[in-house]
């Protein structure tokens, strides 16, 4: 071991070996420097809660901002919106709306993330219209986007109404007018292709017609299951009802023990071919499509294909928090649960909030229909 | 007159030098200013920027999920989502979940995994992008305890110390050898080296593929950190050898004892010849220990990775295939010296302590402090440091057989020790 050069290289390797210990320790050193300030994990049955001296990414517990929310899910729910209101020479009920299309906008989905979404009249999923069988439906549509848009209604109406083969060019306005036949839940959507572009960015919505003998009276709801593909690779990345995922899991929606609870079911999932709702603790009566009097099945789930429908109908018996999610426990892990509070009728929240908002809104900017 | 001009041109053309070694510099800095004052001059519509996250590290502790990940993308990055097999998870995120350009954080997430399965960890930034690493096979993320170091302790002595212990075995063997035959099992020593220094770089190369961001060039860096190492390596050991030269009392004494043909073919010539040269063959052997040592160091970081990332379960029969593999690394280190009258048994424990013992350092840095980076950078040294040897022990030989490496015995034995080390590869 008396050759210098033997004694060098030997160097070279222990200065190699003390940079990768001082390496370790300096490691080591970093972790023991906590302070404890934030605490996150708790909300999941199983799981400790962590302290945490950095960020919290927690989308099941945190709301979202709800200036640049993409939608406001509580109002979303129990919003339907009747139109303006006249009469026709014949006498029939004639209902107005505005709707516009814009598709410049980004907003955030869900905590933190920010997506590009196509919208009609500023919200994901757009307004939830409503008329009663037998009354004119007029839409005074108007392309506030960069590229060619549609409303494309299910249900009857004339080729020219079908919203499929008359593009709407970038400022350009058509209006839309039609029977409102036959009575059941309905999807619209944008139908320029590719039409998945156009309906996962979210230019879809529901059109609820009721019978000319109305429902019994129940505290009314629509529930638009939709997914976001975040990273454009035909996945959806997150799954929500009514517009952003968890939602209802950290407000969960208040109703009454024992009241007739109605929820209008559409699924405007794309990429994913189907979707379903479980409601927990309880059964519904389900009614495909809405399009008939007579329930078609008394069960707890039920499963739907891109663009299906139909209406649920229940009624909690015992009070307590409730748990409603895509029995695809998939999209129930990215987004898509949500629960109910059911509170004995003497405890009611507020009586009000079962009450369906009418909405007549002249200002359509601000995402109101007319 | 002429003169005279030649004289003023002369200084003139010095600050014209001076001045056009600046020139380019300050347009360069001008049009750095001007693109970053005013990039609408330059580039018309938006500048996309796309984010792009590496997650570099998944550890398992009971009931959590610890992903390191950096931002290696061209911009500030904020990360706004975790999930586990593309389920969302709530978790925390240290020191904050916004990373400037190559910061990196960790991420918290509480999950109750099981041991052996395969797992997705996703982050998704706050454009909605999600990136994702997958993790093979979960298992308890090695605790720097002392049980655990002395588990990593043993395993190391297994695949690296006492193979090279039991290669050494060979050195009276190999002493009794006749020149040929001495040759055929130096170059067998030069093929089982190169060997070892292409599997450096492969093995490099693999981690790079896995764990390095495209960020880092990954592969230049290995290949670059190889070359400087085999160059400083020469640059280092040829200047020793000048001044211990100049040191010696014959300053004619030469680096490479050149033999005359007619000796060559005298074995005792060869052998009085080789008197000059005691130094040489032992120091041969021990550049050989510690570029093999270096490989090795390189070896445990990869064995430490592998059970860190729960790539593989560490078998019995995966460390009899280490052990195997390198026992041949004893051998490497004995041939040169295997010559000297001189028995140096205490030389030859310490060279086959250096050659083996980096592997237990290297496994406890591998197991308990993983950096893909510092484990190419190791990778890359460890591959000069070889290809030195290499080329050391190659002029050496050369130098001593008459300038004509192309005879049979070292030619064969060049090809067999290659094709050794494959074989045993294949059971690791």
């Amino acid at each position: 071991m008396s050759h210098p050069q033997a004694i060098v290289l030997v160097g070279v390797i222990i200065s190699i070996l003390t940079l990768g210990v001082v390496t370790v320790l300096g490691s080591a050193k970093d972790e023991n420097s906590t302070f404890n300030t934030k605490q996150f994990g708790g909300h999941t049955p199983g799981y400790g809660t962590y302290e945490t001296t950095g960020s919290v990414l927690d989308p099941t517990s945190l709301p979202t901002d709800p200036k640049n929310s993409v939608v406001d899910p509580m109002k979303f729910l129990r919003e339907f919106n009747h139109g303006r209101v006249s009469h026709s020479a014949n006498g029939s009920t004639v209902r107005e709306f505005t709707v516009i299309a814009s598709d410049q906008s980004t907003r955030e989905i869900s905590p933190g993330v920010n997506y590009n979404v196509w919208t009609f009249n500023n919200t994901v999923p757009g307004p939830t219209l409503r008329a009663t069988e037998g009354d004119l439906i007029r839409i005074n549509f108007v392309n506030n986007g960069s590229g060619f848009h549609t409303m494309h209604f299910h249900g009857i109406h004339p080729s020219e109404m079908d919203g499929v083969f008359e593009g709407i060019a970038p400022g350009g306005k058509f209006t839309y007018e039609f029977i409102a036949e036959p009575f059941g839940v309905f999807p619209y959507h944008c139908h320029i292709q590719p039409l998945e572009e156009h309906i996962t960015h979210g230019l879809y919505g529901a059109l609820i017609i009721d019978p000319k003998k109305p429902r019994a009276n129940a505290d009314e709801m629509v529930m638009m299951m939709n997914g976001y593909d975040t990273d454009f690779d035909t996945e959806n990345n997150f799954y929500t009802v009514n517009g952003i995922p968890y939602y209802y899991m950290h407000h969960p929606i208040n109703i009454e023990e024992g009241k007739l609870i109605r929820i209008y079911l559409v699924n405007m999932l794309e990429f994913d071919p189907l979707n379903n709702f479980h409601l927990h603790a309880n059964m519904f009566n389900f009614y495909k499509t809405g399009t008939n009097l007579v329930p078609d099945e008394y069960t707890d789930i039920v499963t739907m294909n891109q663009g299906e429908r139909g209406i649920l109908e229940f009624s909690y018996k015992f009070p307590g928090k409730y748990m409603f999610h895509a029995h695809k426990t998939e999209f129930a892990e990215k987004g898509w649960m949500g629960s109910f509070l059911v509170t004995a009728p003497e405890n009611a929240v507020n009586a009000s909030s079962f009450t369906n908002v009418t909405t007549a809104i002249t200002n359509p900017t601000n995402g109101g229909l007319s | 007159m002429e003169r005279e001009t030649g004289i003023i041109k002369d200084s003139i053309s010095k600050k014209k030098i001076v001045f056009f070694g600046i020139v380019p510099f300050a347009i360069l800095s001008m049009m750095i200013v001007l693109i970053l004052s005013y990039p609408s001059l330059f580039f018309s519509g938006q500048f996309i920027v796309v984010p792009e996250i590496s997650i570099e590290k998944v550890e398992f502790e009971p009931l959590k999920i610890i992903a390191t990940v950096s931002n290696t993308g061209h911009s500030e990055v904020s990360i706004v989502q975790a999930d586990v097999n593309d389920r969302i998870h709530s978790a925390a995120m240290e020191p904050d979940n916004t990373l400037k350009r190559f910061e990196s954080a960790r991420v918290i997430i509480p999950f109750s995994w099981n041991e052996g399965q395969p797992y997705g960890i996703g982050l998704t930034t706050d454009d909605g992008t999600r990136f994702e690493k997958t993790i093979q096979f979960a298992t308890l993320t090695p605790q720097p305890t002392l049980k655990q170091a002395s588990n990593f302790a043993l395993i190391g002595t297994y695949v690296g110390v006492i193979p090279v212990m039991i290669g050494l075995l060979w050195y009276p063997f190999i002493r009794k050898l006749s020149l040929n035959k001495y040759n055929f099992f130096l170059s067998f020593t030069l093929g089982l080296l190169v060997f070892l220094g292409i599997d450096a770089l492969l093995e490099g190369n693999e981690i790079v593929v896995r764990d390095i961001s495209s960020a880092f060039h990954g592969q230049m860096l290995l290949i670059m950190v190889a070359i400087l190492s085999l160059v400083s390596l020469i640059y280092i050991s040829s200047k020793l050898m000048k001044n211990a030269r100049a040191k010696s009392s014959d300053p004619e004494y030469p680096v490479y004892t050149e033999v005359s043909k007619e000796d060559a073919s005298n074995v005792s010539s060869v052998q009085s010849s080789r008197q000059h040269l005691i130094i040489r063959p032992v120091a041969l052997s021990m550049m050989i220990a510690i570029g093999i040592g270096l490989h090795n160091f390189g070896e445990g970081l990869a064995i430490g990775a592998a059970v860190l990332l729960g790539e593989v379960a560490l078998s019995s029969f995966l460390i009899l295939g280490f052990t195997l593999h390198n026992t041949t690394e004893g051998l490497a280190i004995v041939a040169p010296m295997a010559r000297n009258k001189k028995l140096a048994i205490a030389k030859l424990i310490l060279m086959g302590l250096i050659a083996g013992v980096p592997t237990i350092i290297g496994s406890w840095i591998g197991g308990f402090l993983y950096s893909p980076l510092a484990t190419i950078i190791f990778l890359g040294i460890g591959a000069g440091a070889i290809f030195q040897v290499v080329y050391s022990v190659g002029s050496w030989m050369y130098y001593n057989n008459n300038k004509v490496l192309a005879s049979l015995p070292i030619v064969s034995g060049f090809m067999l020790g290659i094709f050794i080390m494959y074989i045993t590869g294949l059971l690791v």
